[in-house]
């Protein structure tokens, strides 16, 4: 099982963001390094990569507040 | 300052005669109006487009074109006007129905989108119409030029020394209107102002990358008008430009184009990340905020400071009225959106 | 459609952007050029890399001049290039219309075929997030109608990506537009459905072809862009009722394709026709139009439509949400057609 974390350096400051959308279904295989959503801070959209290959389980809705280092998915190898 | 058909220019600081105490208070105090109105709006605006900005949520949607640091070309022209006097505008058009005149209160509903509005709802922040002062805006560039030919061209046939005024952006001089309007103006001898508010950037393209000529005022020689540069984003240099075309049109001389530098303070629109913007640019143009900037002036010619704090406490109490108005005022019945759309539906 | 490439799912903006990047890579002779379409990628985000990748030749931000660089996208096109050049909001087609109407649509007619005008005319398209009367118009039915212009509209990532390629390579002016609701900006708010696995390669979705995104058998639902979702919506809460229903994506308005939407009609009996776009004289009366005058289909009753009323766009969510189609508004419409006659 490995976490998913919205990387600590993606955006300047300790402002909160949110994910805009989930490119997948909660259950849907990932491959590694694919783009799995798109995050958004201070109208600035990112794009979140799963770190490795396998089935996604989703942990922060869309739309909700995240912060950097938060675990927002985990994907079972 | 002679209004000819050679390009002018006018520098910052320079007081025509004609300016006296009144007008200078009322342009600072709406000034101050107009930037807590744009500040209110902000924070309306944010409302629900937290923490993901999305533009449909909340209790102001759609987009926002806020203008911040633009006010001095608002005051230093509509200080000439009166309620007869047509004014056209654009997407960014708050600052310049305040300073025209238009219903705060209706206006401040009308954002809101509340039967209370001007529109009754149906226009938004782009499309705010009030006849009673002549004012009418448009979310598509250039577009308010035509128009305000044909205004003019009206006070004229009335017999009248009403005259109209287009505002636009420097991008608008790019777009087809403006050239046909400046030249029917000038055929028909309208008593049109064009008036060019630069702020350097369409959306993310910076003027010097898709306009022709380093000034647009050099643009009028081409339709037999004087153009006027006005170098400084300062009511007293904007006051005196407009002062000149203001009366030229008037006495039936005919139309006039001004271009005056202005800043942006904010994005495009609101949301508008502006990566585009160089680092340290915006910052820099905060430091040069035309509002603290003018009253530092006006107390070294001699104004009181708490006649200055007086009109600007008015001028932010009556905007805090006029959005207490629209928040509490009530939405209309969906089927009203059904009215209006020819004269005489309702 | 199965692909042996690893799956990858894109929104539409990136799916058009990366068909530009593949397209402008395999032919030096498309170029685009528009408002904010280099340093900003777009403003929608269907150019997003273009200017890094290809240099300020190829990708040309331009002055807010739509009558001239649409005029000049029809000169590059005379010239044997392939512009695209994007028209920010289709609602600012007002400025440049006789530039697409009486110059790109009549080119190759005029000169009898010798003059080809090989330009794609990307634009936003449909409102629903408060934008009001001048940045929220779909104007499906204004361009389908004028001859000599081919009109599509993706409904999806995968499609998106298609029909761009086959936009570019078609030798005639094609409007190419994207639905607001269905790009995946983060600022707008997107239809997550419309986020698809797309094929890293190169394929084309063949302009001219509807597709059936849903196989049904008592009703038939049309759709175009945003209103395929709803008609989904719809199709999956009349499931829950026992009403199969079948939902086709028309993914281009013109050349429309007749013989899809007639063979649907004449196996389930049953039309809604579902158009965010001014109600009259358009897209689904030309829809219905097709029914009615073919000899084959009979309807078991009369065909309807779910579309925009007569009216401007209004800017106040109430008024607005009113108005607009909604998979609601299509589950009512078809009930009705199953409730015994009085």
């Amino acid at each position: 099982m490995t976490e998913v974390r919205v990387p600590n350096d993606l955006w300047d400051d300790d402002s909160e963001g949110a994910i805009s959308a989930w490119l997948y279904e909660d259950g849907d295989r990932v491959e590694g390094g694919a783009i799995i959503a798109e995050v958004m801070n201070e109208k600035v959209a990112f794009e979140l990569h799963a770190p490795v290959s396998g089935v996604l389980a989703i942990l922060s809705p869309a739309e909700e507040a995240v912060r950097k280092g938060q675990v927002v998915a985990r994907i079972a190898g | 300052m002679k209004g000819s058909t050679a390009m002018t220019t006018l520098e910052a600081g320079v007081a025509s005669t004609a300016t006296n105490r009144s007008q200078r208070l009322w342009m600072y105090a709406t000034m101050v109006k107009s930037r807590h109105f744009e500040a209110l709006v902000k924070v309306a605006y944010l409302e629900g487009k937290q923490p993901m900005f999305n533009m449909a949520k909340g209790p102001i949607p759609g987009e926002m074109h806020l203008s911040d640091g633009q006010e001095p070309c608002a005051v230093g022209v509509c200080a000439h006007l009166g309620p007869r006097d047509a004014v056209t505008a654009t997407h960014r058009p708050h600052h310049i129905a305040i300073a025209k005149g238009v219903d705060l209160n209706a206006m401040a509903a009308e954002i809101f989108g509340k039967q209370a509005g001007l529109s009754g709802g149906r226009g938004g922040h782009m499309h705010l119409f009030d006849p009673a002062v002549n004012f009418a805006c448009s979310g598509i560039i250039a577009q308010g030029l035509g128009p305000a030919v044909g205004s003019a061209l009206a006070a004229t046939l009335r017999g009248s020394s009403d005259i109209a005024v287009a505002f636009m952006g420097e991008g608008a001089a790019n777009q087809g209107a403006f050239h046909e309007a400046l030249n029917l103006a000038a055929v028909w001898r309208a008593p049109v102002v064009f008036v060019i508010e630069d702020n350097a950037y369409g959306i993310s393209v910076a003027k010097r990358d898709c306009t022709a000529v380093e000034s647009n005022a050099t643009r009028a020689a081409g339709y037999g008008m004087p153009g006027v540069h006005v170098a400084a984003n300062d009511p007293d240099a904007v006051f005196a430009a407009a002062g000149e075309a203001v009366s030229r049109a008037r006495a039936g001389r005919g139309p006039s184009l001004i271009e005056i530098e202005t800043t942006r303070l904010e994005g495009h629109f609101m949301g508008d990340a502006e990566g585009y913007r160089p680092p340290g640019e915006v910052d820099a143009l905060k430091a040069l905020d035309p509002i603290p900037a003018y009253r530092a002036r006006l107390l070294s010619e001699g104004f009181e400071a708490e006649a200055l704090d007086r009109a600007a406490q008015a001028a932010v109490a009556e905007v805090e009225a006029a959005f207490a108005f629209a928040r509490s005022a009530a939405y209309p019945a969906p089927e009203e959106a059904f009215e209006h759309v020819f004269a005489g539906d309702r | 459609m199965t692909t042996t490439a690893p799956s990858r799912r894109l929104t539409i903006a990136r799916a058009m952007s990366e068909a530009l990047a593949q397209e402008m890579a395999r032919d030096p002779g498309v170029l685009v050029l528009g408002e904010d379409i280099g340093k900003l990628g777009g403003v929608f985000g269907t150019t997003q890399g273009l200017l890094d990748q290809f240099g300020a030749d190829r990708v040309r931000d331009t002055p807010i001049s739509e009558t001239a660089f649409i005029g000049a996208a029809v000169g590059l096109a005379a010239s044997g290039m392939r512009p695209v050049a994007e028209l920010m909001f289709f609602d600012f087609f007002g400025v440049c219309m006789d530039a697409i109407y009486n110059l790109a649509a009549k080119q190759s007619y005029f000169s009898g075929g010798k003059v080809r005008c090989p330009m794609v005319i990307m634009t936003s398209v449909g409102g629903g997030y408060g934008d009001a009367g001048q940045h929220s118009q779909c104007l499906y039915a204004t361009f389908a109608h004028l001859p000599g212009l081919k009109v599509v509209i993706p409904s999806n990532a995968r499609d998106a990506k298609g029909l761009m390629l086959a936009a570019i390579r078609d030798d005639n002016p094609v409007v190419f537009m994207f639905h607001k609701a269905l790009q995946g900006m983060g600022w707008l708010g997107t239809v997550q459905r419309s986020i698809t696995d797309v094929p890293e390669g190169d394929y084309t979705t063949p302009i001219g072809e509807a597709a059936v995104v849903r196989a049904g058998t008592d009703v038939t639902l049309v759709g175009l862009g945003l209103t395929v979702h709803l008609a989904l919506d719809a199709a999956a809460s009349l499931a829950k009722q026992g009403v199969s229903a079948e939902v086709i994506d028309l993914r281009t308005i013109s050349p429309l394709d007749r013989a899809t939407i007639r063979a649907s009609a004449a196996k389930t009996g049953r039309l809604v026709v579902v158009d965010d776009d001014y109600l009259s004289f358009g897209v689904a009366a030309e829809v219905i139009a097709s029914i009615c005058e073919h000899g084959g289909a009979t309807l078991k009753c009369p065909p309807m439509r779910i579309a925009h009323p007569d009216i401007p766009v209004p800017f106040t969510p109430v008024m607005e949400h009113f108005v607009l189609p909604n998979a609601e508004k299509i589950v009512a419409a078809v009930q009705a057609m199953f409730e015994p006659a009085a």
